[in-house]
């Protein structure tokens, strides 16, 4: 033990010099050794995620009603793209994606910008916050009381005087994706706001200050010296919207079901209504693998084009 | 000191890794839809939270004729009951009996090789004239028999009497009556008749009711796929159903299902068209005969036939049920008088057997009107086609739903037939 002790400061001084050519042996058996403690994470990425994405890939090339399967090539792809539906489904999909980038992120941003310096924003936050603690399907309900054509919406459009619209909000395009992009909002702004609350707490006063000795102030300080140092958190802000706004299902499915007609759909209700309503698994899986192609790739070049800025 | 350090590491992850391995291979196993072969009992699976005392009784009465009793179990989403059955049919996991539905859903699921055939049990409940025979067809596939009814509901408009006596009219026995009628619940003040697509499938409900009492033929054929939704009645249908909702006579198209049994029994809808099925919930909220009553919805035209659309659900056997002789015995019983008073009690629903009479006053009043009229039966839409042209089908219904105008009637009934003609084509293909 003394021995260890005393060859401690020796390995401290040489910390900067490259460990792999100090010992050889050494090296190669901690790599080893390392296997059998990866083995259990491999085993349950492999088995939960890429034994499945293998196996939906495959699906999706077949025509499959959940008895019979019987392989057909790319037909099921033909036939998407070839559907009025499913086209309707990816452009619904990209206006929830514009719809998110700008509502919760914006607002998240402004949100925390504006209460951090605020007196009593600590409260004010709260109702922004406290919905994010609300599952999907809680918001659905909700928001369901309130835009159906006799919700809570109306009645209090009633109650004032005026006239509700007589399309109801959930009843045509784009109207209805419109309202749930914004019932979605209220609810996923809570977590954007939290993590620009930790990017603001991160800047160094120093720099603010610096800034407002230069003679900045207002917007310009914020565009200028605050804004800049969010950059790392709104890649991650921006990167998880993203991927949310892909994946969006409950609200839609317990708001209009995709309806009327499917004209709210996007891939991710399509996915579950080709599968478990029409049992056509392999155009559920087709969907599924367009859908996951752009879930990896708008991820990848997003965040690989901001890593490398940063 | 190190060694044995990194020699216990590897073991525990070497246990680890087991553990995992063994974990997967109990998951495999599978969260069984129930393959429990109990002496004496035979397992269901059902989407019917409702049914699952029914069942129960139905068991007990079961096990009095020398049977076994039923241990129901319960997914409440449909679509998620759907993906459990075809999952799990075809393996040791599948309960020994399964609540489908009839017509070409039924014969979706028997085409399959998943069921057991049960044309003896059926012919025996022919024979002791516990079952209308014409009915065979809907629950059949390649000739033979597949699933057991359950109950038979009709299809009927529910009315609100309090509403009725209020406005100062009775149910209507003409066409002209059901318009006049809907003309001074809505002076009143009171939405007269339920619609919704909110839920997806009801939106094919006045679609079929409408086309049925305007050419029970054409529907029929329709449903077959021997007439075209882009035919002249299709039109008219369409047509008539728009003009209901010119006049206001409709709720919007977005009201909540779940809030049906509300609306009609606080009278802010005077009038719901439903199977007999939707009884037990209204009986169950505590609404009785003073409270409600049904009547067939009259023809449109003077001289078309009466028609009533008929719904079955069926019990099936899984071929690979754990307790196949059991549960085929239990499907001889089925539809003897003492299960079936038992079961339809329970559940407020028509039993498919005619010699039960059920002690509920307004499914009387059904029965009476049906002996009565002696209406063609029809099946309903939602088992009378193949279920993807169904499934889609009530999509382009929900759209002409929120745009019910002239201009929308043609766009709509063209994307139908071509769903249909596509459809169509795929299952025969297959067959």
């Amino acid at each position: 033990m003394v021995s260890h002790v005393a060859a401690r400061p020796a390995t401290v001084e040489n910390s900067t010099v490259p460990r792999r050519g100090g010992a050889p042996g050494r090296s190669r058996l901690t790599r080893f050794s390392a296997i059998p403690f990866l083995v259990p994470a491999l085993a349950l990425v492999g088995v939960m995620l890429l034994v499945p994405f293998a196996s939906t890939v495959y699906q999706s090339f077949t025509r499959d009603n959940g008895f019979t399967s019987e392989f057909i090539g790319i037909d099921n792809y033909v036939r998407l793209f070839a559907d009025q539906g499913f086209l309707q489904s990816l452009l619904n999909t990209v206006m929830w994606t514009v719809g998110t980038l700008i509502l919760p992120v914006g607002l998240g941003l402004l949100i925390a910008v504006f209460t951090s310096s605020m007196r009593g924003g600590r409260w004010l936050r709260f109702a922004f916050i406290l919905p994010y603690a609300l599952s999907g399907a809680a918001t659905a309900v909700i928001w369901g009381f309130i835009l159906r054509s006799d919700g809570a919406l109306n009645q209090a459009i009633d109650f004032i005087g005026l006239t509700p619209p007589t399309s109801g909000w959930l009843l045509e395009w784009p109207g209805n994706t419109i309202v749930m992009i914004v019932a979605n909002t209220w609810q996923a702004t809570g977590v954007t706001v939290i993590l620009f609350l930790v990017g603001l707490q991160s800047i160094p006063k120093e720099t603010v200050e610096a800034g407002q000795l230069d003679g900045a102030s207002g917007m310009r300080l914020f565009w200028h010296v605050v804004l800049p140092q969010l950059r790392p958190v709104t890649i991650v802000v921006i990167g998880m919207s993203i991927a949310n706004s892909l994946r969006v299902f409950d609200l839609i499915w317990l708001l209009t079901k995709g309806g009327p007609g499917g004209v709210s759909e996007t891939l991710a209700v399509t996915m579950y209504r080709e599968t478990f309503i029409v049992s056509d698994y392999g155009s559920g899986a087709a969907v599924a693998v367009v859908l996951a192609v752009i879930v990896v790739a708008s991820s990848w070049a997003y965040l690989r084009r901001q890593l490398q800025k940063g | 000191m190190t060694r044995t350090h990194i020699g216990l590491k590897r073991l525990s992850a070497a246990a680890a890794a087991l553990a995992v391995v063994i974990s997967l291979g109990a998951c495999s196993q599978g969260s069984s839809s129930g393959s429990g072969s109990e002496e004496g009992v035979i397992t269901l699976n059902g989407d019917r939270a409702d049914f699952t005392e029914a069942y129960k009784t139905a068991g007990d009465a079961l096990k009095e004729l020398g049977g076994s009793t039923i241990d129901p179990r319960n997914v409440p989403s449909t679509e998620n009951y759907q993906q459990v059955i075809r999952s799990s049919l075809q393996t040791s996991s599948t309960t020994d009996l399964v609540k489908w539905w009839n017509g070409y859903r039924l014969q979706d699921l028997a085409r399959s090789g998943g069921l057991a055939d049960l044309s003896s049990q059926w012919d025996d409940a022919v024979d002791k004239g516990w079952v209308n025979p014409d009915s065979k067809d809907s629950f059949s596939y390649d000739g033979k028999v597949y699933g057991m009814p359950i109950y038979k509901s009709f299809w009927v408009i529910y009315y609100n009497k309090h509403v009725f006596e209020d406005v100062g009219i009775t149910a209507p026995t003409t066409w002209d009556e059901f318009l006049s009628n809907n003309e001074k619940i809505k002076a009143a003040g009171v939405t007269p008749l339920f619609a919704t697509q909110e839920a997806g499938w009801t939106s094919f409900i006045w679609f079929e009711e409408i086309l049925s009492k305007l050419d029970p033929d054409f529907y029929a054929k329709l449903m077959n796929g021997e007439a075209k939704y882009t035919d002249d009645t299709a039109q008219e249908a369409l047509r008539i159903w728009g003009d209901l909702y010119a006049k206001g006579y409709f709720t919007a198209p977005d009201v909540a299902w779940d809030n049906e049994p509300a609306l009609f029994q606080e009278g802010t809808v005077a009038q719901v068209p439903m199977g007999t099925w939707r009884n037990g919930i209204f009986v169950s909220n505590g609404m009785t005969e003073a409270d409600y009553g049904a009547y067939l919805l009259p023809v449109i035209n003077e001289g078309t036939d009466p028609s009533v659309i008929v719904e079955s659900g069926v019990l099936s056997v899984a071929e690979k049920a754990p307790n196949r002789t059991a549960a085929l015995k239990a499907m001889g019983d089925w539809l003897n008088p003492d299960v079936q008073s038992a079961w339809v009690n329970q559940i407020k629903d028509t039993s498919a057997n005619p010699t039960v009479v059920t002690d509920d006053p307004t499914l009387a009043s059904v029965s009476e009107q049906v002996t009565a009229e002696k209406p063609t039966e029809l099946v309903r839409f939602w088992e009378a086609g193949p279920p993807p042209l169904i499934e889609g089908g009530v999509q382009f219904l929900a759209s002409f739903m929120v745009n019910p105008t002239e201009d929308n009637i043609m766009p709509t009934l063209e994307k139908l037939q071509d769903l249909a003609d596509t459809e169509w084509a795929a299952w025969k293909a297959a067959e």
